[in-house]
């Protein structure tokens, strides 16, 4: 990439407005700009809105205002009352949710290429070659031909991330991917997360587990009441923040880890 | 005076009741088949189509659902032929009338297998990208298939038993060569008795089958 795209921000989050029906705001006005290689982590009261964010962000909900635009391209905006969503741009982002979602009638292995090959044509051989590394690289190797409802919660999430990065995302998205899952499992879906990290994968993701929040992320953004509160460095907002508010929420929610 | 049971009579009519039962497959089969695609392609017009497709076809269904089935066969009988100006024999009638209601109940099994698929599924469809037609074909539909599964042989057990309604209007089913026999030998005990065992060794079987594949369905893929 040249060096005006490295400059600008790969995600700008735009005064952004979300409700649920008339009578549930639960963005107002959100601010953020993303930059390349960034890792964010966003912290926030349960029904802040954190999910939201991502959904939007995935281009899964209709805004209500505001304006989104990824890699410098105008990717959500609004025309009227409807939301005009770019399906290229969208193809740059991938996401992986708290309940796995994975295909439960397909095999991992067709979890995995299904949407390589109706998205890009890619012929099913080349699919299953690259399908067949991810699973070797996740230690998943012996489960292609298995089907989602034999793998444990951590084999299922981890299954999850590599249908993502077969589409070879630009940015990554998680959300609360680990509260699912029992306590012995979480370090294994985390450790992927943390690899994926190291190889400068840029992501936003959702966490409630102070240490992985403090490993992974470059930058925390505390969200309450459908607005951005305090946006940093881990060390700041985890550790010592600035905000009133995010410093009871930290101390409230993390107090035991922390 | 006791009354004693002789089932030996029924020796004498195992060619009869032989082909009663084989009208009775047959009819059975054919509706189950033709009604369950019927049912398929409602449900998914029923859940998708435009609002006046889905107001029709919902008075079909609702009506086939709320009405006796044996003033169903009744009306494809003897209102039917009048009203097309068409005579049909007895097994085209009855295949009619049991294929609609077939349709009719078969169309909700497959609406609520298609809304049991969650919205999550269709969450990762479009965070994968996936086009429309990969959506419904390769995600939607299987599932809603394989949820649909056990309830459709459900339905189709159901229909086996039903059937016997057609009798009623001259088709000389299991049920009609049975009723026959047990007025011609004046011993409806030990004749409607054997009739019932023949249902019942049929569907007993099917019915367990149901329950089985429920399981295996359940634990395949089951999240
Ligand atoms: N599909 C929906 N329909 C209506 N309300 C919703 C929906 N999804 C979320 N909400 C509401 O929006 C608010 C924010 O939810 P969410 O984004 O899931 O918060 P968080 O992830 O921070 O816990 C909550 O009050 C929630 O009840
Ligand atoms: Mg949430």
């Amino acid at each position: 990439m040249n060096a005006t795209t490295t400059n600008s921000a790969l995600v700008e989050i735009n005064d952004l407005h979300k409700n649920y029906g008339p009578n549930v705001q639960v963005l107002k006005g959100l601010n953020i700009d993303m930059m390349p290689g960034e890792r964010v982590v966003v912290i926030g009261p349960s029904g802040g809105g954190k999910s939201t964010l991502l959904r939007v962000v995935m281009g899964l909900e209709q805004i209500q205002g505001g304006s989104l635009r990824f890699g410098g391209k105008p990717y959500i905006t609004t025309k009227g009352s409807k939301t005009v969503i770019d399906s290229e741009v969208r193809k740059k982002i991938g996401m992986v949710f708290q309940h796995y979602t994975l295909f439960p009638h397909l095999s991992i292995m067709e979890n995995l290429i299904l949407a390589p090959r109706k998205v890009n044509g890619e012929s099913r051989a080349s699919a299953r070659e690259r399908g067949q590394k991810i699973l070797e690289r996740f230690g998943l190797a012996a489960k292609a031909d298995a089907y989602p409802s034999q793998l444990s919660g951590g084999q299922k999430q981890r299954v999850a991330i590599a249908r993502a990065l077969m589409l070879d995302p630009k940015l990554m998205l998680f959300d609360e991917v680990t509260s699912a899952l029992d306590p012995e499992l979480v370090a294994e879906v985390e450790q992927v997360i943390l690899n994926l990290a190291a190889q400068g994968m840029p992501m936003m993701m959702v966490t409630h587990d102070m240490w992985f929040a403090r490993n992974v992320a470059s930058r925390v953004i505390f969200c309450a009441g459908g607005v951005v509160v305090e946006d940093g460095p881990p060390e700041q907002v985890l550790g010592d923040p600035v905000e009133e508010r995010t410093r009871e929420f930290i101390n409230r929610v993390f107090h035991i880890k922390a | 005076m006791g009354m004693t049971l002789d089932f030996s009579i029924l020796l004498r009519f195992t060619d009869a009741l032989a082909m009663g039962l084989w009208t009775t497959i047959k009819l059975t089969l054919l509706c189950v088949v033709l009604g369950t695609s019927l049912g398929f392609v409602i449900g998914l017009l029923r859940s998708n189509g435009n609002a006046f497709i889905r107001g029709a076809l919902g008075l079909y269904v609702e009506l086939f659902r709320g009405t006796p089935v044996l003033i169903q066969l009744f009306w494809i009988f003897f209102c039917l032929p009048l009203i097309l100006g068409v005579e049909f024999s007895n097994f085209v009638s009855a295949t009619i009338a049991l294929t609609l209601y077939m349709g009719a109940i078969t169309s909700e099994t497959f609406r609520a297998s298609l809304r049991s698929v969650g919205r999550e599924q269709m969450d990762a469809c479009v965070a994968l990208g996936l086009p429309r037609s990969a959506q419904i074909l390769n995600v939607i539909l299987p599932q809603a298939v394989l949820r649909a599964v056990p309830t459709l042989l459900s339905n189709a057990v159901s229909l086996f038993k039903e059937s016997a309604l057609v009798s009623a209007v001259g088709m000389a089913d299991l049920m009609f060569i049975g009723q026959n026999i047990s007025n011609n030998t004046a011993r409806p005990v030990e004749v409607l008795t054997v009739v019932a065992v023949i249902y019942f060794i049929i569907a007993f079987p099917l019915t367990r089958a149901v329950t089985v594949v429920e399981q295996k369905l359940l634990r395949k893929f089951s999240v």
